[in-house]
């Protein structure tokens, strides 16, 4: 086509997802997260793990007041993607149930051959927890005595993390929840959070599903002035035979001018952005209004 | 203007992916072994979420023109990577480089633009020493 200057096939294909994510993890040492894993282990339930953690900070404090909370101000991030099925800094891999374990081995191939499809995010469906750790895009963190919200740009969601001392709902009131129901206290300058009431659905591309009996336990802490480190235990014996640990790191973004500022989030907004699921299983645009392929208000040709 | 071909080896950060790969959607319609270049004229930039597009016609060697889509991540990870919406306006001169759809449809995934007055931007990030 005249108009091209330049067809280049690369000396290599750098997808950085992964890399990323390897970044992430280096910044955590293998002792460090042998440690923290082994806490885990150290649990039978999450539960467990959070009142273990509660016991260990003299119970915690519920709604302390607001010249006793860290300073969260300002706009963060994470780079994006990654699995919370991968390795952690020293290469182990979480123990999974046999199914799982297909799943995921069967998720890894797709996506070698670069087969993907978003069975959530694509359909304008929100991430859900703890997919949410991993997303991209813009977040905040605003921290009152009585409660924290932890929000990310992407689909509009936010996480109410209660501080005033209540409990979970009782099982008789409970019911499956995008992004569960969390509780948690601060250890002085830690916010610890326990979350239930997850839903079961997709964990992310070419991932397995999440169960119902998924609980998690993190200690949320800004280990300096750029970034918050969040430590996650994950529950769910349906996946994981062992508690699986993680550490995700969010880093602040600049912002000197105040330009940046959260938005409400749609994915149906520009019908350029209108995907679909092929019979392959992958993800593939529908018409484009600019190609005058089609009439963008009519069904899509797929 | 550089027209000849040139291999390039790109470092991972050149090529973050890591937003769109676990943005709204998987990026698996791009091939992102390949890469085209093309020069246009703006004709409007949709500064949209979750995904922008830089819309550019390029004008054919019959005359006929073109349109290409060029798609970024939302505006906030745009203007993050400074890349606002007045530096594209219809009617800027432009040439854009992107992973092409492997369909061969006219679109590719946004990676650098060079406006005509030589600013260049990058717009799912990579810094200018990595090209």
């Amino acid at each position: 086509m005249t108009g091209i200057t330049r067809f280049a096939v690369l000396a290599c294909v750098a997808i950085a997802s992964s890399s990323v994510i390897a970044q992430e993890q280096a910044q955590q040492s293998q002792a460090t997260w042998q440690r923290m894993y082994e806490m885990g282990l150290a649990n039978r339930t999450a539960s467990d793990l959070y009142q273990t953690l509660k016991q260990a900070a003299g119970g915690g404090q519920a709604a302390p007041p607001f010249s006793q909370l860290p300073d969260w101000s300002g706009l963060w991030t994470a780079g994006g993607g990654g699995s919370l099925f991968g390795r952690s800094p020293g290469g182990t891999r979480p123990k999974l149930t046999p199914a799982a374990a297909v799943e995921v081995q069967q998720g890894e191939a797709l996506a070698a051959k670069g087969v993907a499809y978003d069975e959530n995010l694509s359909q304008c469906g929100p991430p859900g927890f703890p997919r949410w750790l991993v997303i991209p895009f813009l977040r905040e963190f605003i921290v009152r005595p009585e409660q924290t919200w932890l929000s990310s740009e992407t689909v509009n969601n936010v996480r109410r993390v209660y501080t005033d001392g209540r409990s979970h709902p009782s099982p008789e009131e409970a019911f499956p929840l995008y992004y569960g129901d969390s509780i948690g206290f601060w250890d002085g300058q830690k916010l610890v959070i326990h979350t239930n009431q997850l839903m079961a659905r997709s964990m992310g591309r070419n991932q397995p599903e999440q169960s119902e009996q998924m609980e998690t336990v993190e200690i949320w802490e800004k280990v300096d002035a750029g970034t918050i480190a969040a430590d996650v235990w994950i529950y769910d014996p349906t996946l994981y035979l062992e508690p699986w640990y993680v550490q995700r790191r969010y880093t602040q973004v600049p912002n000197a001018d105040a330009s940046l500022r959260m938005n409400y989030w749609h994915c149906g907004e520009n019908p350029n952005n209108e995907v679909f699921k092929t019979p392959e299983g992958d993800t593939q645009y529908t018409d484009f209004t600019f190609t005058g392929d089609g009439d963008p208000s009519q069904e899509p040709s797929r | 203007m550089i027209r000849a071909l040139r291999l390039t080896v790109f470092t991972a950060a050149a090529f973050a992916f890591a937003p769109a790969a676990e943005a709204h959607h998987s990026g698996t319609m791009f091939d992102d072994t390949k890469e085209v270049t093309v020069e246009g004229v703006v004709k409007e930039f949709q500064y949209t979420n979750p995904h922008s597009w830089l819309l550019v016609d390029v004008t054919n060697a019959d005359g006929t023109v073109t349109t290409w889509g060029f798609e970024a991540e939302g505006p906030t990870t745009l203007m993050a990577r400074r890349v606002r919406r007045g530096d594209f306006t219809p009617g800027t001169k432009v040439t854009i480089t992107g992973h092409p759809m492997k369909d061969g449809r006219p679109a590719a995934a946004w990676t650098k633009g060079v406006r005509a007055d030589g600013t260049a931007f990058y717009p799912r990030g990579g810094a200018p020493e990595a090209d």
